[in-house]
């Protein structure tokens, strides 16, 4: 039995010395390979540092030209400025474990919000666990999309994407964004009156710009709504969730998805049917987030497909090939019924429902809620629009007033209708004939004039 | 700051010093090897799959960033063959061009059913029997399991970074902005240069991750006008692109050695194939120990 212990001892022993033999053997290894790479990466460093040097180029000017100017006094070598162009680098993403959950805010339509707090720094931060639905395409495409689009679109009135960080298993992925303290439509729910016109300026001017941003680099958001629409205590607005954003070209690529934008925001064509449709959509849904400032109530609360239609026309009037010549080549078109003059009803009631908004203010909205989407303003003309310029001017963002945040502590309620989920078949508006004749019927006897109110803000 | 839409993410000095593949102890030349092989892989399936040039060059580029760094991927623990199929797919997918999984991974298997890495035209142009790259429907799901368990891989590894910018278009307004487009040759000139931006995409010294775009534009052109005859501006006109004569001079050789190289590792391998897989790898290194054991 001894013998058998001291064997099994001089095996442990010998084995004990086998592996430290290796280890140093490893280590030794390493440092050669070290040494190697970094023979073999001198030249390539050698140039990143002279690339580098340039990107300095007061230094680099310093160096080269003093000694030279000196000889002969005079400046001829000075360097003319080139542009150095930086867009950072990469490496693998950071474990969750960084952040310590605090709170659940919501659940969006392409994950689960929380707010919460790195651990190392002490930020707080909103957290998106993305929905990762593995179906016929591996990795999925939405979230690859909105997370490219994030990335590529830093600016003051978009939400910040710091970085993607993973959880243990590779299908746990997690945008950190800013914290942002609240969202229009709970501030909206929780108001007692409505904002003021000075700061519902303010606000639009800042979606706008955002929005101008979004279109110029082709990208359109496709869900606008007021839940998506976050702002701070300093009064700065930032558009967040790009769940169903992608990019565009001119002309705008066809087969696009219609199921898009949720439903209260949906513009006509969409409704409609259109599969090729262009940044003029997310301008529709800027006029009904216009509409829900003004009045602290979605404009248009359709119940469904149908619903939804109906009320848009009856707030906006009914399609003519005047107003919209394209309107009736569009899929879901043929299932309307429309009355062959349709007088009174071909314009909206934009003007009667919005009596406190300035002829300008109503003249911005009305384009935006303009059915045809080539009559509807782009982006840019609307940062220039007349509304902006008179009175009362937009209120200045250190002057918003501050509300308790509903994200910072309780779980919030939601309202409004989820964003339509990819993949879903588009509902269209049936078989049946909708009639569209009725609508208006007793227009006329509706009290038209303007009232006047004291309040102007 | 919104970073410029010209400028694309460049590697840390740290990345470029070593790699996952060396500190595995993949030797220095293999890596070179290999990563050649895989980024070639890469642009036959995407010329296969007939998607456009700037799909294939950023999954070059994917490819690439992969395996650099300490803390990239490793040849000796991820399939090249199978980050270049994964990076293309998911490179192709949120382009204008997405490919099925179907098409990748039958464009990867005909290309797996030539005997070796270095093919000469003949060879590439022989009529194949379909026996040889069929994947029967078992295989199929196999492989598209391991297709997409890769793509998280390659995303977490990359900090889901896959914006690159490329010079393509660049180099094409940098043209015109010289005004060559009225000289005689100016078509062949045009062909020179977008053919040395696609050699850039298989170097060794890794140009695709170290220079920005406007510099690798305004080299290819500065190089092509060169082979082709062209007259230049006779002024310092690369500094109009944002390109100092130093890095200019450099881009030219780094692109001009890449023929010598391609040369040399056709001669090294000969009827070989470099490995493309770890098994393969694995083998690689253990007859490479054989033969120097028996030195």
């Amino acid at each position: 039995m001894a013998g058998a212990t001291r064997w099994g001892g001089t095996e442990d022993l010998e084995a004990q010395r086998k592996k430290e033999k290796e280890e140093k053997k490893r280590l030794k290894q390493l440092k050669q390979q070290q040494a190697e790479a970094e023979a073999a990466a001198a030249r390539e460093r050698k140039e990143e540092e002279e690339s580098e040097a340039a990107s300095r180029p007061a230094k680099k000017r310093k160096l080269s030209t003093s000694p030279s100017a000196d000889a002969n006094g005079s400046s001829m070598t000075e360097k003319r400025k080139l542009l150095r162009f930086q867009a950072g680098g990469w490496g693998p993403c950071r474990n969750i474990s960084n952040f310590e959950t605090l709170n659940q805010i919501e659940e969006g339509s392409y994950g689960w919000v929380s707010r919460a707090k790195e651990s190392a720094t002490g930020d707080v931060v909103a957290l998106k666990k993305m929905k990762m639905e593995y179906a016929q395409d591996g990795f999925p495409v939405t979230a690859l999309r909105e997370i490219q689009l994030l990335q590529a679109s830093k600016h003051q009135h978009i939400i910040n994407l710091r970085e993607v960080v993973m959880g243990d298993r590779l299908d746990d992925v997690y945008l950190v964004m800013d914290f942002i303290e609240h969202d229009l439509k709970s501030l909206c729910d929780t108001m007692s009156e409505p904002f003021l016109a000075s700061e519902v300026k303010t606000l639009i001017l800042q979606l706008t710009s955002a929005l101008s941003f979004l279109h110029s680099h082709w990208i359109l958001h496709r869900d606008l709504k007021t839940s998506n629409i976050l702002l701070n205590n300093r009064g700065i607005l930032k558009i967040a969730d790009f769940g169903m954003a992608r990019l565009t070209s001119d002309p705008p690529p066809t087969n696009l998805t219609q199921l898009v934008v949720t439903l209260w925001y949906r513009a006509p064509e969409l409704l409609l049917g259109a599969t090729t449709y262009d940044s003029a959509i997310d301008m529709w849904s800027l006029g009904c987030i216009f509409g829900e400032l003004l009045s602290k109530e979605p404009l248009l609360q359709g119940k469904n497909e149908v619903d939804q239609l109906t009320k848009t026309f009856s707030l906006c009037g009914l399609p003519s090939d005047t107003s919209w010549p394209a309107f009736r080549r569009l899929p879901n078109a043929r299932a309307l019924k429309l009355p062959r003059d349709p007088g009174n009803a071909a314009h909206g009631i934009i003007r009667t429902k919005f009596p406190f908004l300035t002829t300008s203010g109503c003249s911005l909205l009305s384009s935006l809620l303009s059915l045809n989407p080539d009559a509807r303003p782009s982006a840019e003309d609307v940062l220039n629009h007349a509304y902006f310029k008179e009175g009362p001017k937009p209120k200045p963002t250190a002057l918003f007033p501050t509300f308790p945040s509903k994200a910072g502590g309780e779980k919030r309620r939601r309202a409004s209708p989820h964003a339509p989920v990819r993949g879903e078949v588009a509902k269209g508006l049936g078989d049946k004939e909708i009639d569209f004749s009725g609508i208006f019927a007793k227009r006329d006897e509706e009290e038209r004039g303007a009232g006047f109110t004291l309040r102007m803000g | 700051m919104q970073p410029s839409r010209l400028a694309t993410p460049v590697a840390t000095i740290e990345q470029l010093e070593t790699s996952g593949s060396r500190l595995d102890g993949v030797p220095a030349d293999l890596e070179d090897s290999m990563r050649f092989a895989g980024a070639r892989l890469t642009q036959a399936a995407g010329i296969l799959l007939r998607l456009p040039q700037e799909v294939v060059a950023q999954a070059i580029i994917v490819f690439t960033r992969f395996f650099a760094g300490p803390e990239g991927g490793s040849f000796a623990e991820y399939d090249a063959k199978q980050i270049s199929a994964s990076s293309l797919y998911m490179i192709a997918k949120i382009s204008a061009a997405p490919k099925s999984p179907r098409s990748i991974i039958n464009v990867y298997a005909y290309l797996d059913s030539f005997p070796h890495t270095f093919l000469d035209i003949e060879e590439v142009e022989k009529k194949k029997d379909a026996e040889e790259y069929f994947v029967s429907e078992g295989m199929f799901q196999e492989h598209k399991a391991r297709l997409f368990a890769v793509e998280p891989v390659i995303l977490k590894v990359l900090g889901f970074q896959l914006q690159v910018s490329l010079p393509y278009t660049l180099c094409i307004t940098y043209m015109q902005a010289l005004d060559v487009f009225s000289q005689p040759r100016a078509s062949e000139l045009a062909r020179r240069a977008v053919a040395r931006l696609n050699d850039m995409l298989l170097s060794p010294q890794l140009l695709c991750l170290t220079h920005q775009p406007p510099c690798l534009a305004t080299a290819a052109i500065y190089l092509a006008a060169k082979e082709v005859g062209v007259q230049l501006p006779d002024v310092e006109w690369w500094e109009v692109f944002d390109t100092d004569r130093e890095e200019l001079g450099f881009l030219v050789v780094g692109m001009l050695s890449v023929t010598s190289f391609a040369i040399e590792e056709k001669e090294k391998w000969g009827k070989r194939s470099v490995p493309m897989t770890v098994e393969e790898l694995d083998l690689e290194l253990s007859s490479r120990r054989a033969s120097t054991g028996e030195d």
